[in-house]
């Protein structure tokens, strides 16, 4: 019995943590180029950290951004799965200000 | 009036002579790796100071009025953990809203509060006290954090135009650094004690 009372515990203050935790991000919602979200998914998400980010969505923010050039930084993604993809998303779709991301491989 | 005596003594106790870092060695990770610019040492010791704040306030009544009361005292180190996680998620949202900059230079030792175990030895150190003594232990211990990492980030700033040998730049003169901080802080031991102020 001890371990079910354990589990509804930990059940009751992990949802109301995380009702705390969705709270608080509608309040301090940022804007962001919406492009970044669209390349963080297409990117294998195992936030290895190989590429010298702290996680895919790093890599992601810095490919939009122009910071890296080739998206072959990434160590864990495939040219089919995830290379070829996102090159041809970021060059056909615009940002904010109307340019387009040029990388390669 | 003794309480209050009490509590500042304990306060400063904690603050300077049992220093979090340099005597009791918790959150040396984000102290050497953020403690190598002003503004995010300055940045990083606020968001402790305001997670260990937060955590030690959730984390006294939820143990000593759900736990103990359900008898399941063995839960306290996950529990807390699933706070502190929480609470830095929040300090993350809220940084990101309030300063990209800040948010970017902190980096990964932002999530990584979460881990601190300055934030989680505050906690389960204050199972053992009671409410006003457990505050004024979160209080001194994160203020003394500001304190060290804010004065570690100046002298580190000073010795980045130093003419060092090239096999002690960086990491370990910053190394040496705190060693010999820790030093000058051992020299205040002694000064406040708590014995006699029924504190220990």
């Amino acid at each position: 019995m001890d371990i079910l009372w354990a589990v509804l515990l930990m059940l009751v203050l992990a949802i109301g943590l995380a009702c705390l935790i969705v709270l608080f991000s509608v309040i301090f919602h940022v804007e962001e180029d919406p492009r970044i979200d669209c390349v963080a998914k297409m990117l294998p998400g195992v936030n290895c950290g190989a590429c010298g980010y702290a996680g895919c969505h790093d890599l992601a923010d810095a490919l939009v951004a122009k910071q890296v050039k080739k998206v072959t930084a990434c160590k864990a993604g495939r040219k089919d799965k995830n290379f070829d993809p996102i090159i041809e998303y970021l060059k056909s779709t615009p940002g904010p200000d109307g340019s387009t991301v040029e990388v390669t491989m | 009036m003794e309480y209050v005596i009490s509590f500042i003594l304990a306060i400063i106790s904690y603050m300077v002579i049992d220093n979090v870092i340099l005597a009791r060695y918790f959150g040396i990770c984000s102290f050497i790796g953020v403690g190598n610019k002003i503004k995010s040492s300055i940045g990083m010791g606020l968001a402790v100071f305001f997670v260990t704040m937060m955590a030690a306030l959730v984390c006294w009544p939820l143990y000593n009025f759900i736990l103990v009361p359900a008898g399941m005292e063995y839960m306290e180190t996950i529990v807390f953990i699933l706070v502190i996680a929480s609470l830095v998620q929040m300090v993350g949202f809220f940084i990101k809203k309030k300063s990209m900059s800040l948010y970017k230079t902190l980096g990964i030792y932002l999530p990584l509060i979460t881990t601190n175990c300055a934030v989680l030895g505050v906690a389960e150190s204050n199972m053992a006290f009671d409410f006003g003594r457990s505050m004024a232990n979160a209080l001194g211990t994160s203020l003394g954090f500001v304190l060290v990492i804010f004065i570690f980030a100046c002298i580190r700033v000073k010795l980045e135009g130093s003419n060092l040998p090239k096999a002690f730049k960086g990491v370990p003169i910053a190394l040496i650094v705190a060693g010999l901080m820790a030093i000058v802080f051992m020299g205040l031991g002694g000064m406040i004690n708590l014995g006699t102020w029924g504190l220990i």
